[in-house]
């Protein structure tokens, strides 16, 4: 029996430019279960990071209504919405956007703060997390020592340090070089396999789009096609 | 996320230096000003205490007010046994009348203070004001002190003879003469023009009022004024009057208080400098970091902690300023305590209000604490508002903040 982790039905959510009303999401319906892999494709502008916004509860819909691991975001408030992203939530973000003035243990190690775990047991878990993401002897080294593929393993430890239902992960490997952005969505793919943690990644790079077991293909706000891989 | 906070003040150094630099500045200068503020009023009430009047003085009920040399302090003897018990061993018995004095020249009317010049010196310092001649030595000696001015106007000068006339505890006339073997300059006019000092024996004997005092002089250290004030008061009852030295003389309480005032109004404006200041390195560092703030909320960070982590960074720049200002300022204190600043060519304004020529700066603790105080919390008022907007902001918008 099919576990629904992501239940979506006609979000919509538009922007208002001067006069113009820009449709950002126009009804969209979508289920994705646990465990799942699933990419976002879709040109720029087509809705890939609203979605992706709205699922991580960053942003609200118009209408529509938006439950994920069987709560119902749009009736949460604001302090709700930041604890459920502390418990349920990873991201990874295409600029990586760690905390500069952290090292990478200390980043990883941030999101347990958040939670309240305690300082030697955090830093255990954020090593633990480093060494999986293959950066055993980077702990100590801050953003700005480390290449662009090292921050994002960094920022992928941090997304599933707190062992979240779901990681939405937003153009991952757009500043990464091809060969670095493989072998990180290896790293995602693999961790996605052993743990079962939710994947939602919104990418227009082949590479990712090739890496999906789920693909969804959205335009002008609208999903238009979901296929199994 | 204290340590979050502190990384963020030292990840801009040079701002967050120069925020320190203006904190510390400021309150440096605040506590230098207020220990030559302190130090001006507390030479000016010890002078005050120190010189004639004493901490406390207990008379008869309504002695102070309308004195009469009939109304004596009821039982001295009560009274010093109280002192004694207390532990209290500086204090002296005087007899006050009024008396005209006549010299050579002319004559003038003015207060006679009998003193014992033993116990004197142990409650007062006015022996050591005497620049010309001598103080009085014997109880009973025919000998007197006068203030400067009054030995001018009555045209005497040391060895002179000078004739006092006033009324015994009969209401008959009484008068002596006495010899002129002192002469007081302090530069405050109570003192200097309208005082003659004569022994207390000798002023007792003259007016029949032998044994019986107008007033004991206390001489107490600042801390314990109250508690020894609620003492006698306590247990006199309603024939004694328990006056401390600003019950007698107000003006000197309220001026000090006058110029705190006005010294609190320098510290808010300073207050204000420093905290707009803060305020701009707070505000400065909220905007450049929206983008950040909009990361952490999208991880979890509630809106009040990011609240409390801008507040605490704002808080850690004030502890710093804090800190070197604290440091600074008791230095110039310390240092201006040992050699003193020199008021000597102000020196007739000086004398007239209880002044010494150098001031030896001093503070307070409570005027220390205050202004700390007051510079912590204008560090905390200051980040209110970049707290407000840091908490105010939208995850969506703040992450895509360039």
């Amino acid at each position: 029996m099919s576990d629904v982790l992501i239940s979506a039905s006609g979000l919509t959510r538009y922007y208002e430019s001067g006069e113009l009303k820009v449709m950002a999401l126009d009804g969209v319906d979508l289920l994705i279960e646990r465990g799942a892999y699933v990419v976002l494709a879709g040109r720029s502008g087509s809705g890939k990071t609203t979605l992706l916004n709205m699922l991580g509860g960053l942003d609200r819909p118009d209408s529509g209504s938006l439950v994920i691991a069987g709560q119902n975001l749009l009736t949460m408030s604001s302090a709700e919405r930041a604890r459920f992203r502390l418990y349920h939530l990873g991201f990874v973000f295409q600029a990586y956007n760690l905390i500069r003035v952290l090292s990478a243990r200390e980043n990883v190690a941030y999101v347990l703060q958040l939670q309240g775990v305690k300082k030697k047991q955090r830093f255990q878990l954020a090593d633990q997390w480093l060494a999986r993401v293959g950066l055993q002897g980077f702990e100590n080294r801050r953003p700005d020592q480390m290449s662009g593929g090292q921050q994002q393993r960094v920022a992928v430890a941090r997304a599933l340090a707190t062992e979240p239902d779901l990681v939405l992960a937003d153009e991952p490997t757009a500043n990464l070089d091809s060969h670095t952005g493989e072998s990180l969505m290896d790293l995602m793919r693999k961790l996605n396999e052993e743990r079962h943690t939710t994947f939602v990644i919104a990418s227009h790079d082949p590479a990712v789009i090739a890496s999906a077991r789920t693909l969804i293909t959205m335009q002008d706000g609208q999903v238009i096609s979901v296929k199994a891989l | 996320m204290l340590s979050l906070a502190w990384r963020n003040v030292v990840r801009n150094a040079r701002r967050s230096l120069i925020t320190v630099s203006a904190v510390a500045l400021g309150l440096a200068s605040l506590i230098f000003l207020w220990g030559f503020n302190d130090g001006v009023h507390n030479t000016m009430m010890r002078n005050l205490q120190q010189v004639i009047v004493g901490s406390i003085q207990v008379h008869a009920n309504g002695f102070f007010h309308h004195p009469q040399l009939v109304k004596t302090v009821p039982d001295s003897g009560l009274v010093i046994r109280l002192l004694k018990a207390n532990g209290i061993r500086g204090f002296s018995y005087r007899l006050r009348t009024f008396a005209l004095a006549a010299g050579e020249e002319s004559s003038e009317g003015l207060v006679l203070l009998g003193m014992n010049p033993d116990m004197e010196k142990k409650a007062t310092r006015i022996a050591a004001k005497v620049d010309h001649g001598r103080f009085i030595q014997d109880n009973d000696e025919a000998a007197c002190v006068l203030g400067k001015t009054t030995a001018r106007n009555l045209g005497v000068s040391i060895g002179d003879d000078v004739v006092f006339l006033t009324e015994d505890i009969y209401g008959a006339l009484a008068a002596e003469k006495l010899t002129l073997v002192g002469i007081i300059s302090s530069g405050e006019m109570g003192i200097d023009r309208g005082l003659a000092i004569i022994p207390l024996g000798f002023l007792q004997q003259m007016t029949a009022m032998g044994g019986r005092h107008s007033e004991i002089v206390v001489q107490l250290p600042p801390e314990r004024l109250e508690p020894v004030t609620a003492v006698l008061k306590a247990k006199l009852g309603k024939s004694y009057e328990v006056l401390r030295w600003y019950d007698m003389y107000p003006m000197m309480k309220q001026w000090v208080e006058l110029e705190n005032a006005f010294y609190y109004i320098f510290l808010t404006i300073v207050l204000v400098i420093v905290a707009a200041g803060i305020m701009n390195t707070a505000l400065m560092s909220m905007l450049e970091r929206m983008h950040e703030f909009g990361v952490m909320m999208a991880l979890g960070c509630g809106r009040l902690r990011l609240a409390a982590m801008v507040v605490t960074e704002s808080l850690l720049l004030g502890l710093a300023g804090i800190m070197a200002g604290t440091v600074a300022g008791l230095a110039l204190v310390y240092y201006f305590h040992g050699v003193g600043i020199d008021l000597s060519s102000q020196m007739d304004s000086v004398a007239r209000f209880y002044l010494n020529p150098v001031i030896h700066t001093e503070i307070d603790n409570s005027h220390l604490l205050d202004t700390v105080m007051a510079v912590l919390a204008a560090s905390v008022a200051a980040s209110v508002w970049p707290a407000i907007r840091a908490a105010r902001l939208e995850p969506v918008e703040a992450i895509h903040h360039a």
